[in-house]
């Protein structure tokens, strides 16, 4: 080990694996984690194939007749599929006028038109459908792989806000200390004071209604668990003696914030990133259903539940199944890619 | 001791502060003119500035915020905006049916997800225990509504064993008839992730020196945990149901919804979907105070429990 | 001797580690040894030897993953307790064989009061009612010599020092009259004077109670003050074992003589240390010539500090603040080219007098001179041309490396910062011949900090120091996290540093052995204050303070032909 090693072997100038690849083998190495990634990564595809118009453009056309069964139970008799004919649905009688207190009345013009529109283009309906149709007659299919898209959209880009605040706001906080961590901690328990759900509410009642807005409310309501992580993880390492070296060599603050802490407490942040999408698809998915998420005329899981939620009853179980199903998959999926994710960068690996 | 808690009352004093601004720029500043929203398609200009001065938005904006504070400390919000029932009166009388759905849900799941979570930790690495976790994660990823939409159907409409939905003047009549099966959802969502949690946490302390200890002691494994593990997880499960607590007040919004239960929860969607900005305002404050309240109890309480923490 | 009967007898000891689906790793191989009653045996070895976990195979206190092959037998009398059911296991530990470990804060139950914690034994093991056992307890605590037994019954074991906390766990374990008591390094987590207390402690309960005693240890000094047998384990694998007198007198294997001869002893100065190496290839150490040491009067100052003052504030009460003093009116002055010893317990300011100096702590009030100029009085940006002049050495070689970094940039960093060399070329360069000087391959460049042991470590830290060829270095017990014989060689490298390149080094330790031998000069601090500063050598034949002598007297002095005779 002394100084006779040097100059015998000749360099090998490849870098050894670092921290990041040595996590990234231990994931391949983990089956339930590889299985969970690729449920996870399928649909993401979905979702950008979605997104481009590649599946599921026509989600919005009424291709069946109403409830129409799904095709593996072609034969089942399906009878509110005449009923609502017999109805006539065209009716545009609205049954009670809320239109003072209704903040949408100025848009139910716009939307008349654009129903119209869609009702021009009417083609002969069909008896069964891949996986059901809903009371208009909208392919079940279509819109969960729709919904998705708009669902995990949501939860991703709501994460990801979330993690960037919490994440700076954190940092910030944890390595200076002192008057700037007095003041984010004050912010911090102004908005953990609030019961969280409270506080999506609160902020829902005051935006209006939109995927934009949706994304906004719950990425300001949200960043306070990952600031106070990443809080403590610098606060940890600033004690830590590397961070004192780098000081002791000179390096600024930046550097010592973002260069030499931050990868340190990358993996907290990726684990709480991806825990984060998570809790926003179920957040989305029931602001949603409660009227307070997507807008009327877009899709998602939660809106489907709320359709689904009388669909039930009359024992039209397939949309309530798609949306619930197509959730718990994605959301196992990424919870279980999360504990994979957390055992492999564990950084107590040294 | 009450040099303690008359500092952190005097800490809260900052925060309660940053709320009311928090919610007065949510309300008064982002919510846009609330007589735009009231006064709906009618737009009369007339109309506007004749709801504008009732409400008190055409004054400066020092002037709204010196209204806010006052209505704070005089309990006095006004009227609803949409049923022009007494704030003070709505809150008051919704509070009663979401503890009586809360209060269970609380106790019963904490409990069980104890007893569970130091079972499941004492089988650690077993085929029981990996078995349990998956049912676990899968069990948290359906979502809520789900469970909701299906329980209320299978018990309510095909089994008939509760009733779908409904509330009655009787709270003992609430408590057996009305509130069990929303309880029961409840608790059998809420059950998964503390159970994660909560063996985490036992794992966590298996793996301390002193359990080592008191195996070398020879005490026998079931004593080390219902022991000496227990009773040191038993104060990070503190601080959980510490957390949740507040929550209780605003129960579940979604059960509420569901099964018709005239709480605070399903108050709140009311009235954020008629923009009903009064109520909105009172609840939040008023939670907001009632955490914070709440997070000292449960920081003195922490003295029963962990010797270390000290008052000074 | 002859006629002794032993307790205990390992036969065949293995165990391996299962790490995961594919690797597992042995940690004992093959060990076998007896324990006597009435006995005293030292299992000593580095880390990684196995010495713990052959220690906790006895009791079956091992973690999950670890297996023991059929083959493998630990019989105490007839018994084989590898074979034991569980029932039996636990009817033996803390009645027969009782042990204590490492970290007493850790090791007592947190949330109980001590007096339970000793009073569990008794109820479990002796059938004592609550009552009895409550005041048997306080009996035990007056035994291992707690003050006002009655009172610290109902402490908790956060309220203790280290020092009562490891009493508290000597008289848990010593309840029931265990036949063999098993310490696992039971004072390396302690200071010197409390070291000695407990190792006093357990010699005296030892003779009282007629136990056994199995004590495991890295540290040869202690081994020598209390053993009646020693056990040298390196790998897993017992090298020698023997007497005492035998090991410490006619060591047979090499590995012994190293660790014998590796350690700093504080009568002797060898030019340069002995190392592992040079015993196991056969010779004997290199160069036992004398190293004059000392600073005189003449010596140029390089840096001088002037009425240093440290003082933290905790808050406390409504409003209140409480000042702590952490260093209290320091001066002192390092020589150039010479090494200042700062030696003192925990708690004693030295660590914080470091920091200070180095500006990674604001001082309340003081000068520190470094070529005249007062550091602390500088701006920033003033303040970074002297940053590469002074630089430290922390002592946990896994926490100040950058995990994240390669060795590479760990090197070329401070050089870019600084703008030392012309461009990336030069400074990688830079950084091969300097990994080359610390004795490291080059192809360390590329490796990343969790690749390298502990000493290897320390040598990258002293190579990211000499990037900014710096005059002053601080050595914050930088060795005390190292095996003995790793110790030896990084003390010879930053000897070797000093002679080649004249750097001035402020060497801080708790160990007064290390000290002695690298400094010229030692200045002793307690509770922040400075208690004396001397020249090394006449320090240590002269201590002009009681503080001084005390901790002089708590070093453990190894085998003393003189115990033999008594």
């Amino acid at each position: 080990m002394s100084a006779v090693l040097p100059n015998n072997a000749p360099p090998a100038m490849q870098e050894s694996p670092g921290l990041w690849t040595l996590a990234w083998r231990r994931l391949l190495n983990d089956r339930v984690g590889m299985v969970c990634l690729a449920i996870v990564a399928t649909y993401l595809a979905m979702m950008l194939a979605s997104y481009a118009g590649i599946v599921a453009r026509d989600w919005n056309k009424e291709k069946g007749v109403s409830y129409a069964n799904p095709s593996f139970m072609a034969g089942a008799e399906n009878l509110e599929a005449r009923e609502v004919t017999n109805k006539d649905f065209g009716s545009k009688a609205k049954p009670v006028d809320l239109s003072d207190i209704d903040p949408l009345a100025p848009r139910y013009k716009e939307w008349e038109e654009r129903a119209a529109k869609i009702a021009v283009t009417e083609v002969k309906r069909a008896e069964t459908l891949p996986f059901g149709g809903d009371k208009w007659g909208r392919d079940v299919l279509e819109k969960a792989i729709k919904g998705s898209e708009v669902s995990i959209f949501v939860g991703l880009t709501a994460a990801l806000f979330a993690t960037l605040i919490g994440t700076v706001l954190g940092a910030m906080a944890g390595y200076w200390g002192g008057r700037v961590n007095d003041f984010l901690e004050w912010f911090y328990n102004i908005f953990t004071s609030i019961p969280y759900i409270l506080l999506i509410l609160a902020f829902a009642a005051v935006f209006k209604r939109g995927l934009d807005t949706i994304i906004v409310i719950l990425a300001l309501t949200g960043w306070t668990g990952i600031y106070r992580l990443v809080r403590a993880e610098y606060i940890k390492h600033c004690g830590r003696e590397y961070v004192k070296a780098a000081q002791a060599i000179g390096a600024s603050h930046l550097s010592r914030m973002f260069v030499h802490i931050l990868p340190n407490a990358s993996h907290v942040i990726l684990v709480q990133l991806s825990q984060h999408v998570v809790s926003f698809i179920k957040a989305e998915v029931i602001l949603s259903f409660l009227g307070l998420g997507v807008p009327v005329d877009m899709v998602s899981w939660g809106t489907m539940l709320a359709e689904a939620q009388n669909e039930l009853v009359i024992g039209k179980w397939w949309q309530l199944f798609a949306a619930g199903a197509s959730m718990a998959i994605l959301v196992t999926a990424f919870s279980m890619l999360t504990d994979s994710l957390r055992d492999a960068l564990d950084p107590k690996l040294k | 001791m009450t040099a303690y808690v008359i500092r952190r009352m005097w800490q809260m004093i900052p925060t309660l502060a940053g709320v009311i601004l928090l919610i007065f720029f949510l309300f008064n500043w982002v919510g846009g003119d609330p007589a735009q929203v009231l006064a709906g398609k009618i737009s009369n200009p007339e109309q506007i500035a004749n709801i504008r001065k009732q409400l008190g938005v055409d004054q400066p904006y020092w002037y709204q915020l010196w209204v806010f504070v006052q209505q704070v400390f005089t309990f006095d919000f006004g009227r609803s905006w949409s049923t022009n029932e007494e704030v003070s009166r709505i809150l008051l009388t919704r509070v009663g049916p979401t503890l009586t759905i809360m209060v269970p849900v609380l106790l019963i799941e904490t409990v069980l997800a104890v007893v569970f979570a130091i079972m499941v930790a004492y089988v650690r690495g077993s085929l029981t225990d990996r078995t349990i976790m998956v049912i676990c994660t899968t069990a948290m990823s359906i979502s809520f509504l789900v469970y909701i939409i299906f329980g209320q159907w299978l018990f309510g409409f095909i089994l008939g064993w509760f009733p779908v939905q409904g509330w009655s003047e009787s709270y003992w009549r609430n408590l057996t008839t009305y509130a069990p099966l929303p309880i029961m959802l409840a608790i059998f969502v809420g059950l998964a992730p503390q159970l994660r949690l909560y063996r985490s946490f036992f794992l966590e302390e298996i793996n301390q020196d002193y359990v080592r200890t008191a195996r070398a002691k020879g005490l026998p494994e079931k004593k080390v945990m219902m022991k000496h593990v227990l009773r040191n997880a038993l104060i990070p499960i503190l601080t959980n149901v510490g957390i949740y607590l507040p929550s209780v007040f605003v129960g579940s919004f979604l059960l509420e919804v569901f099964f018709s239960i005239p709480g605070l929860g399903r108050e709140i969607v009311t009235a954020v979907n008629r923009s009903d900005f009064p109520v909105i305002k009172a609840v939040t404050v008023y939670l907001a105070m009632l955490t914070m309240i709440v997070n000292l109890l449960v920081d003195v309480m922490y003295k029963l429990v962990d010797p270390r923490v000290s008052f000074k | 001797m002859a006629t002794e009967q032993n307790l205990l007898q390992v036969r065949d000891l293995r165990v391996t580690f299962r790490i995961d689906r594919h690797t597992s790793f042995e940690a004992v191989k093959g060990v076998s040894f007896d324990i006597p009653t009435h006995r005293t045996v030292a299992l000593v070895g580095e880390s990684g030897s196995g010495k713990s976990v052959t220690a906790m195979s006895i009791l079956g206190l091992l973690p999950e993953n670890a297996t023991i092959p059929a083959a493998s037998r630990i019989l105490y009398g007839s018994e084989d307790l590898l074979k034991a059911t569980p029932e039996r296991l636990q009817a033996i530990r803390g009645k027969d064989i009782s042990v204590i470990f490492q970290e007493p804060m850790t090791s007592l139950n947190p949330v109980f009061p001590v007096g339970e914690q000793i009073g569990e034994v008794l109820r479990l093991h002796m059938g004592m009612s609550p009552k009895a056992a409550a005041a048997r307890a306080v009996e035990l605590l007056s035994e291992v010599g707690i003050p006002d037994p009655q009172l610290r019954v109902r402490s908790f074991p956060h309220e203790m020092s280290g020092g009562q906390q490891q009493r508290v766990m000597i008289a848990m374990a010593i309840a029931c009259e265990p036949k063999l008591l098993i310490a696992d390094e039971p004072t390396t987590a302690l200071d010197v004077t409390i070291q000695k207390q407990i190792l006093e402690l357990v010699a005296r309960l030892q003779e009282r109670h007629h136990m056994s005693v199995l004590f495991i240890t890295h540290d040869l000094g202690v081994v020598g003050e209390i053993a009646d047998r020693v056990v040298v384990m390196q790998n897993g694998e017992i090298q020698e074992q023997g007497a005492v007198k035998d090991i410490f007198e006619r060591p047979q294997h090499p590995y012994t003589k190293a660790l014998l001869e590796c350690r700093p002893r504080l009568d002797r100065r060898p030019m340069r240390l002995p190392v592992i190496d040079d015993f196991m290839k056969g010779g004997g150490a290199a160069n036992y010539d004398e190293r004059p040491r000392g600073v005189k009067e003449s010596d140029a100052v390089i840096l001088e500090a002037r009425a240093l003052n440290k003082t933290f504030f905790l808050k406390e009460g409504l409003f209140g603040k409480r000042a702590v003093t952490a260093v209290k009116d320091v001066n002192f002055r390092l020589a150039k080219g010479k090494t200042l010893g700062l030696v003192g317990e925990s708690g004693s300011g030295k660590t914080t007098v470091g920091l200070t100096l180095m500006r990674l702590h604001d001082a309340t009030s003081g000068e520190v001179l470094f070529e005249g100029k007062n550091l602390l009085s500088l701006s920033d940006r003033e303040m970074m041309a002297y940053r590469r002049r002074i630089q430290i050495i922390f002592q946990n070689p896994y926490a100040s490396l950058n995990p994240r970094f390669t060795v590479g940039n760990i090197l070329t960093e401070p050089m870019k910062i600084h703008g030392i060399g012309r461009d990336q070329k030069e400074r990688v360069d830079m950084a091969f011949q300097l990994l080359a000087r610390v004795g490291l391959p080059e192809s360390s460049f590329y490796k990343y900090p969790h690749e390298f042991s502990g000493g290897q470590r320390q040598r990258i830290a002293i190579a990211r120091c000499l990037t900014m060829k710096p005059d002053v270095l601080i050595c914050d017990e930088s060795v005390s996290a190292l095996d003995v014989s790793v110790q030896a060689q990084v003390l010879n490298l930053l000897q070797d540093l000093q002679d080649e390149y004249g750097l001035s080094y402020i060497f801080i330790s708790h160990d007064l052995a290390v000290v002695k031998y690298i400094s010229d000069e030692i200045m002793v601090m307690n509770q922040g204050e400075i208690v004396e500063i001397a020249n090394a050598d006449e320090i240590y034949l002269n201590p002009g303070q009681e503080y001084t002598r005390k901790l002089l007297a708590s070093i453990p002095k190894g085998w003393d032909a003189t115990r033999a005779a008594a």
